[in-house]
């Protein structure tokens, strides 16, 4: 689904001592089956700013577009269509509220109507696909698991509604290595998997980098940056003055390249993992002789 | 969605009215209550409002801001005013429809007491607004202390007001929270019959009573483990300290109330 946002702000308590405009001017243009990386530090807007893709908040003023649907001030998204736009909040593990995990993850298809063998159906998909075992973990409880787990139960849960976009706020936050990575290829390989189009609101540039293909770079709700990855992290100097690092391997090509003669330097444009791997083994292997 | 709660809610700044001791702050809306009371004409009700503005003006808070104050009280007000035209009677007849009267003194009375209620509310938010809740529980602490010697637990008490205002806030930001995710999975709480409504509440209620409790036992763990064993022989951090404001505050309520007193019927 394509996602516009034309000149958007947002502004809490209107009128009040505490006015804060929290979003200022926002406009991009994702294209369907995008993976974006939203970025910024704390307080720059990044969970105002997706709470407006199904509606949670209105603008206060520009327009938004996703699909064919539009919302402005005055025109909410209707409810049908919230199940279109998976939302998984900061911390999804404090919603849960079932006895149950089965029941848990159904709360969310249950809410649509969907007939109740095919809620059954897409709770067990849905949690195949976070990685967690149907049949073992239905019938337990939700707060008997660890704070992963939990994680991905809850991620389960907006999962089984089968959005078209998946939008995820810092998914990651306060999960340990493992748990991370648990979560994360489970998010991109459902991404590839359903062509979904995901917005992933992080703070680390090192995820962004290993599954973006588009970045937004916000700071004191405005948009500081956005494109391609590459382009993003070659304004090196603009990221410092935003108080944000380029990943390691950009920082290490950088470093390598200074050492090396001008001609033999990697390419700037080099920023995933596996890629620079490739072209180190490339330079380093030795050709073979004949 | 919550926001508009705010109403009544601590707004930090340097006023006089900020700056003065909530000890003073407190003792001079008991006085000033009474004096409300009292006033019985025209006269002394215009002497507590423009008391009341001059007071507003001392917060340099918008007068709007703090009109709002009177958002949730006024229906009341509103009902006072047509009891005491409708029910109240005495002197000159206004208004005449069968057995029903309009009459002198039930317009009176509609309007002295819907001042008199406007007037305890705006005052009261004064306080509020103006008053940290932690300088508001521990000036309230200090006034009760007294009492402590014939086994009130004051302190206790204050603390628990403290940490309850204390965590109002955090609930509420907690609530919306909730709310709107369960809203994202595509919860309803606005539709439905009164059963179907309330069966909608339990995804809010038991993951902010879990949350709740979670707070609570962080907080209890956190205090202990920095050595708090109730208040005897605890210090503080910020004195309580009377100043020329509060000088200032003694001076006017003695002039307020002679005033009254003089010029009251
Ligand atoms: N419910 C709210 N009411 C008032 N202000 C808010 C609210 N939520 C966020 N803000 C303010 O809006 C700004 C952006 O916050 P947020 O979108 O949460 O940023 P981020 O997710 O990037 O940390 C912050 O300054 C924050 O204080
Ligand atoms: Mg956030």
């Amino acid at each position: 689904m394509q996602i516009t946002f034309d000149q958007v702000s947002h502004v809490y308590g209107k009128g009040t001592p505490f006015e804060r405009i929290a979003l200022h001017d926002i406009s991009f243009m994702i294209p369907s089956g995008s993976f974006v990386g939203i970025i910024g530090q704390t307080g720059s807007g990044k969970s105002t700013l997706i709470q407006h893709l199904n509606g949670l908040l209105l603008p206060s003023a520009g327009k938004i577009t996703l699909g064919d649907t539009v919302i402005t001030a005055k025109q909410r998204l209707p409810h049908e269509q919230r199940r279109d736009i998976g939302l998984v909040f900061q911390y999804p593990e404090h919603q849960l509220f079932e006895e149950t995990v089965a029941k848990d993850v159904a709360f969310g298809p249950s809410n649509f109507e969907l007939p109740e063998a095919m809620v059954d159906a897409r709770v067990r998909e849905a949690l195949e696909i976070v990685g967690l075992d149907y049949e073992k973990v239905k019938d337990r409880s939700p707060f008997h698991m660890s704070g992963g787990q939990m994680r991905r139960v809850a991620l389960a849960g907006v999962l089984a509604m089968q959005p078209k976009v998946l939008v995820l706020d810092e998914p990651t936050a306060g999960l340990d290595p493992e748990g991370r990575n648990l979560i994360l290829e489970a998010i991109y390989r459902i991404h590839q998997e359903q062509k979904l189009t995901t917005l992933l609101v992080t703070h680390s540039m090192e995820e962004a980098a290993r599954y973006a293909d588009y970045m937004l770079v916000l700071a004191q709700g405005k948009v500081a940056l956005q494109g391609k990855p590459d382009e993003v992290f070659m304004q090196a100097e603009r990221l410092r003055e935003l108080a944000m690092d380029v990943p390691e391997t950009v920082a290490f090509v950088s470093r390598l390249n200074q050492m090396l003669p001008d001609k033999e330097g990697l390419p700037n444009s080099v920023y995933r993992e596996e890629e620079l791997i490739a072209h180190l083994l490339e330079r380093l292997s030795v050709p073979k002789e004949g | 969605m919550l926001q508009n709660i705010a109403i009544g809610q601590y707004v930090p700044g340097h006023s006089f009215l900020h700056r003065a001791d909530p000890r003073s702050k407190l003792l001079f809306i008991i006085l000033f209550a009474t004096l409300v009371f009292l006033a019985n004409n025209a006269l002394t009700y215009a002497v507590l409002i423009a008391f009341t503005l001059y007071a507003g003006l001392l917060s340099r808070l918008s007068l709007g801001y703090i009109l709002k104050s009177l958002k949730p009280v006024w229906i009341l007000i509103v009902f006072t005013i047509v009891l005491h035209i409708f029910m109240t009677k005495g002197g000159t007849v206004y208004f005449q429809w069968g057995w029903f009267t309009v009459e002198e003194r039930g317009v009176q009375q509609a309007i002295f007491i819907s001042f008199r209620l406007g007037l305890l509310v705006i005052i009261s938010s004064l306080l509020t607004l103006t008053t940290s809740p932690i300088d508001l529980t521990e000036g309230l602490e200090r006034l009760l202390g007294p009492f402590a010697r014939i086994g009130v637990p004051v302190h206790d008490i204050a603390l628990m007001m403290s940490i309850a205002i204390r965590f109002i806030p955090t609930l509420m930001e907690e609530t919306d929270k909730i709310i709107k995710a369960q809203t994202a999975r595509g919860a309803n709480f606005t539709s439905g019959s009164l059963i179907k409504r309330a069966q909608n509440l339990i995804p809010i209620a038991i993951p902010l009573f879990v949350s709740a409790f979670r707070r609570a036992e962080d907080l209890a763990l956190a205090m202990e483990a920095r050595g708090y064993r109730g208040g005897v022989g605890r210090t503080r951090l910020h004195k309580l300290a009377f100043s020329w404001r509060d000088a200032g505050m003694a001076v006017a309520g003695v002039l307020l109330a002679i005033t009254i007193g003089w010029w009251r019927a």
